[in-house]
């Protein structure tokens, strides 16, 4: 990292190899599949944009880790914008089965810390695919209510991911 | 940004614009921060005169400890929103917030004791003629530091928004306070403990609205 900071290109080129590496791992567990190589170049350019400011006398992949870290919490946070402008907008139904947004970012731990009339109802519509109305007649909820427990916890759970360390 | 549709690519384009890069040091951060301070004391004495009382051994001890205090908390926040632009993970200092609970102890005493008074002392407390000007004077002192602050906190990569939102409020509000304040030939209690810390309240919390667009990368 050092000659890649003097700019030394081979050794550039290997980092941004290996870093590509680790970032694929990094991201395996937790954004969907297709996403991966997207948010890995989108980090890719943020280590190279950024490179200055690690610290020699640290750590490297601490410094990437915060990085890779930060993309994703940003990831999450326009695809959170996105997803609770639609179900404002009601048409969530038509559209959860395609976005499936946090469906399969490692949610396993996070709905742990979340209330179950929350996790309950995204598990229902972001990752079943029903509809508002199908998961309020299920949980007994009333369509509105649905709602606003989605908006509240996905809002809760792009929270914690972005708090934790 | 080119759209690369593989990674290779991509590396490979990173990797031919290579170059040396100005590493970013933290150090370079509390100078800048500091030099803003400076710039701000330096106008503000200029446009309200130094109070001369400060040397003399006329200032208050409230004066001078509420001074005082801003000044550590203003060190110590600084301290934390320069380092903020390195990424890092794990345990981070809580310093700037024990120093704003301190501070905080301030205009919660200022109250009690306007309250405990005869008469209407809340009421010529809360009624101060100068507060608007303190609060004024000490935010654009504040404004100067905190574009500073943001300046340097777009050359890093911070990676936690919100914190080092907080964390610039405390440093802008703490050192616009104190260099405004050092002009302010007031020194009751009641002044300094409400109208020499409710900028820094204020600064705080504006910043966390107003900061992060400007930081975000």
């Amino acid at each position: 990292m050092t000659a890649t900071q003097n700019g030394d290109k081979a050794a550039g080129n290997v980092l941004l190899s290996e870093v590509g590496l680790w970032l694929e791992r990094y991201f395996r567990r937790r954004v969907p599949p297709h996403s991966i190589d997207d948010l890995v170049q989108d980090v890719l350019i943020a280590f190279y944009t950024k490179r200055g400011t690690w610290d020699s006398t640290r750590p490297f992949l601490p410094w990437l880790a915060a990085i890779a870290r930060y993309r994703w919490v940003d990831h999450l946070r326009k695809v959170y914008k996105h997803d609770s402008k639609e179900l404002m907008e009601d048409d969530a139904a038509e559209d959860s089965a395609e976005e499936v947004v946090l469906a399969r970012v490692s949610l396993d731990r996070l709905f742990g810390q979340l209330p179950d009339k929350q996790s309950k109802v995204i598990e229902m519509v972001k990752i079943d695919g029903l509809s508002i109305r199908e998961a309020a007649e299920k949980t007994g909820q009333s369509e509105s209510l649905v709602k606003v427990n989605i908006h509240r916890g996905l809002k809760k759970l792009a929270s914690l991911v972005e708090k934790a360390d | 940004m080119v759209d690369y549709s593989n990674r290779e690519e991509l590396i490979a384009a990173l990797t031919e614009d290579l170059t040396p890069v100005k590493r970013v040091k933290p150090r370079d951060g509390a100078l800048l921060i500091a030099f803003a301070a400076v710039i701000a004391s330096v106008a503000s004495i200029a446009v309200y005169e130094w109070w001369s009382g400060l040397l003399t051994g006329q200032a208050s001890g409230y004066f001078l400890i509420t001074h005082g205090l801003l000044l550590v908390l203003g060190i110590a926040s600084t301290a934390a929103v320069v380092s903020s632009v390195q990424p890092q993970v794990g345990a981070r200092g809580s310093a700037p917030y024990w120093g704003a609970a301190m501070l905080a102890a301030l205009p919660i005493g200022a109250v009690l004791s306007l309250l405990s008074g005869e008469g209407n002392h809340a009421h010529e407390g809360l009624n101060d003629p100068v507060a608007f000007m303190c609060t004024t004077a000490s935010l654009s002192a504040a404004l100067l530091v905190g574009i500073a602050g943001v300046l340097w906190l777009r050359r890093g990569a911070p990676v936690s928004i919100e914190r080092s939102s907080w964390l610039l409020g405390l440093a802008a509000g703490s050192l616009g306070t104190l260099a405004y304040g050092i002009t302010c030939p007031l020194d009751t209690f009641s002044h300094v403990g409400l109208w020499h810390v409710a900028p820094v309240a204020i600064a705080t919390v504006v910043s966390r609205f107003v900061v992060p667009p400007l930081i975000r990368w």
